[in-house]
């Protein structure tokens, strides 16, 4: 009996021990025949971009099978995309999808360069020129949102307060959220909604600043955060505390008419548009504007407003069969290009190039509004990335997440806090 | 234990004078023995090995290098734990540990065997409260994190409802303020751990003899002084397993405050293994956070040994 079990175990462990060693080969492709590549991408029940893209791909180069490997969602894609970076085990072409890890990455040696893909494309594509780490490019995006102004027309009328018409600073926006609270009259129901991750006050203040993020100096942070915390202590918008333990969500806030105004990324197009028709969301009239400005030298419809917003971008593994890096980058050029930018478009996704086709594609969606200003602001902004490339941008956005859930809190005072951080990023970060 | 060395010996003595000693059915016997129990334990302990032990060795290594995970781990010496000695968030996050470890570690101990105690009598019912008191235990963290935080809610909870009907002015801010966030997270913490040591607790207690408490009834002793003279003496080995268990578990917090806090506000709730998780897995600094690391297993080992030894020298 004994040694029945004990060989037993030792044909398991000799068989696994051999799948194991099978699965660790790459088969070499010939340059010529049919290629297979891999990509890493997550949850492709809810995230039909990387589906979308390969089979497009594979339109138009039937010799070209794109294979999709899928991680998990959410941060566990770096922690298990990285695992198999760092084994030697990761797909051909894969998403990196935290611009605060890029510089790892690349430092790391994961990633190809591929400043050649990178002069292919056309230099309005979002976000494409700081991706460039000393001249070089690793990773090239091709889908990008910037954050604008969303609101409810139903909410103003009854409030009887104007539309946004672009022409907005934060400070107009500050008073017409106090307007709206006011004029509607209903409790629970708030002018404005701002959900609690640290972009919302943060992201808005570093690009329409201009300051850098590692600078050291934070000051230009002070006049974003006490505008919002005059807004929420006089109740314009949900207090940080509540939104935090009442774990409050941005879709059922705006999408059932709890806030008249909501800034946030144009992702939430295509979600609203899809609870909308599911019912998931009332139905009521709503439409974008562009996202208010530090002052008024970039508003109105024939400036440039001026927002954030990271791209997602995708690199070639440096650890790719070498027959395989043409076409690797070949499929990064089609992703990134205008080919990519309309597929992606067709199922309501932001590329990072926005052209006609895209904007006519998104605005071709039924539910989506048609007025001038919603177009305007979906096609013209100046997108400046929330986490800029930079070896200490990691480091100093953790602080800064503290920092903010600090303020935001009322725990700390704005000064106290930021002056904090400051002196935490000059002690940690080196 | 005598029993084998002086078999030893007189299988040595019986030997005759020059011939090598042989290896006696006996030795062989014990021998066998021990190759079968070895491989009884084999399975557990080649888990073990892979998953922890080789691990747990590594980190010594690592944090004694710079690594981002790829590529190969540059030798630094010393230079982590010299960093760690002037890095505030690494002095906020060792006084946000102690602070839970030292108030979670006796609230809890109090809570549970004050409910072993009182689900230990004759009560109608009392299975089904023990099963009550056991439900946090088993249930997922998430959900507990997410419905207390609503309940702490400063506007709109209950909590703070119900202390308004007796308390005027300030309420406490609970999870979003500095000064009772951590307190709000060990009510939590204790609430969800006190049926599993209540458990413990109510085992030990079935072992405790009635006749001593028959004879210190009949002495004149009082609840008090029995519970402190008969119970708790008796209770000892539970009390070490229990004190054991519940200090490296607060010590090793890190789920509960991660869903509940996220160490927030600020630093307020930030203990070491989420600075662990933040440096490593955030930040990409696998050297600099195995070197928290060492110095959390060196706290835990360090507090465990104290403690057998003052077991120990109870147990004498």
């Amino acid at each position: 009996m004994n040694r029945k079990i004990m060989s037993g175990v030792g044909l398991a462990a000799v068989a696994s021990l051999a799948l194991t060693g099978c699965g660790g080969q790459d088969e070499p492709a010939a340059a010529d025949g049919p290629v297979t590549l891999t990509l890493a991408g997550w949850d492709f029940a809810s995230t039909p971009e990387f589906e979308t893209l390969a089979d497009a791909y594979h339109e138009a180069n039937p010799d070209v099978t794109v294979e999709l490997k899928e991680y998990p969602a959410g941060d566990d894609y770096d922690t298990a995309l990285t695992a198999d970076l760092a084994a030697g085990a990761a797909p051909d072409v894969f998403i990196v999808k935290n611009l605060k890890n890029y510089v790892t990455f690349t430092e790391g040696g994961t990633l190809l360069d591929i400043s050649d893909v990178a002069a292919e494309l056309d230099p309005e594509t979002g976000g494409l020129a700081p991706m460039a780490i000393d001249g070089a490019t690793y990773a090239v995006p091709y889908r990008q949102d910037s954050w604008l102004l969303y609101y409810n027309k139903a909410l103003f009328e009854k409030a009887g307060v104007d539309l946004p018409d672009g022409s907005w600073t934060w400070d107009d926006y500050a008073e017409a959220a106090a307007e709206l609270t006011e004029g509607i009259g209903e409790k629970q129901v708030t002018g404005t909604y701002l959900h609690s991750w640290q972009s919302t006050v943060q992201g808005f203040a570093l690009a329409q600043s201009g300051a850098p993020l590692d600078g050291g100096d934070f000051s230009f942070l002070a006049p974003y955060y006490e505008r919002v915390l005059a807004m929420q202590d006089e109740g314009s918008q949900p207090t940080y505390a509540t939104v935090t333990t009442n774990e409050l969500t941005y879709q059922a806030q705006f999408g059932t008419q709890k806030a008249a105004m909501l800034p946030m990324g144009s992702w939430y197009i295509g979600t609203l548009v899809a609870e909308q028709e599911s019912g998931a969301a009332d139905t009521f009239e709503w439409g974008i504007a562009p996202i208010p400005q530090a002052d008024e030298s970039t508003t109105g419809t024939d400036a440039t407003p001026v927002t954030f917003g990271d791209p997602t971008t995708m690199g070639i593994n440096s650890g790719i069969d070498e027959s395989k890096v043409e076409t690797a980058k070949d499929f990064l050029t089609f992703a990134a290009g205008p080919e990519g930018a309309a597929a992606l478009a067709g199922i309501g996704i932001t590329p990072a190039l926005i052209d006609d086709t895209v904007a006519d594609t998104i605005f071709g969606l039924e539910g989506v509004p048609q007025d001038d200003l919603s177009r305007f602001a979906y096609t013209t902004h100046e997108t400046l990335p929330e986490n800029p490339v930079g070896p200490t941008t990691a480091a100093i956005q953790t602080i800064l997440g503290e920092t903010h859930s600090a303020i935001m809190s009322e725990s700390t005072p704005v000064d106290e806090a930021l002056a904090e951080a400051e002196e935490r990023v000059a002690n940690e970060v080196g | 234990m005598a029993t084998p060395v002086a078999q030893e010996q007189r299988t040595l003595g019986f030997t005759e004078p020059g011939r090598p000693p042989l290896r006696t059915p006996r030795t062989s016997l014990k021998l066998r023995n021990a190759l079968i129990g070895w491989t009884f334990i084999l399975p557990n302990f080649l888990g073990f090995a892979v998953l922890t032990l080789t691990p747990v060795i590594t980190l010594f290594y690592i944090s004694l290098t710079s690594w981002n995970i790829f590529g190969a781990a540059k030798w630094v010496g010393l230079a982590n734990f010299e960093r760690l000695i002037g890095d505030k968030s690494f002095h906020t996050a060792l006084g946000n540990t102690f602070y839970y470890a030292l108030v979670h570690i006796p609230v809890t101990i109090v809570v549970s065997l004050g409910l072993a105690l009182l689900l230990n009598q004759k009560l109608r019912g009392a299975a089904f409260f023990r099963t009550v008191a056991f439900f946090p235990y088993i249930t997922s963290i998430v959900a507990v994190a997410v419905v207390w935080n609503m309940l702490f809610s400063p506007e709109y909870g209950p909590i703070n409802q119900f202390l308004s009907l007796f308390v005027e002015g300030d309420l406490p801010g609970w999870t979003v303020s500095k000064d009772w966030a951590m307190p709000a997270v060990i009510i939590v913490g204790t609430w969800k751990d006190m049926g599993y040591y209540m458990l413990l607790f109510l085992a030990g207690l079935q072992t405790v003899p009635g006749e001593l408490h028959e004879a210190a009834r009949i002495d004149g002793a009082n609840t008090w002084q029995r519970f402190w003279n008969v119970t708790l003496p008796c209770l000892r080995p539970t009390m070490f397993f229990v004190t054991v268990m519940v200090t490296i578990q607060s010590f090793k917090v890190f789920d509960l405050i991660l869903v509940m806090t996220d160490g927030g506000p600020g630093q307020a709730t930030l203990v070491l293994s989420q600075y662990i998780y933040q440096k490593g897995f955030e930040q990409f600094e696998f050297g600099y956070a195995s070197s928290v690391a060492v110095v959390l297993f060196l706290i835990c080992i360090l507090v465990t040994v104290v403690q057998f030894l003052y077991n120990k020298r109870k147990e004498a």
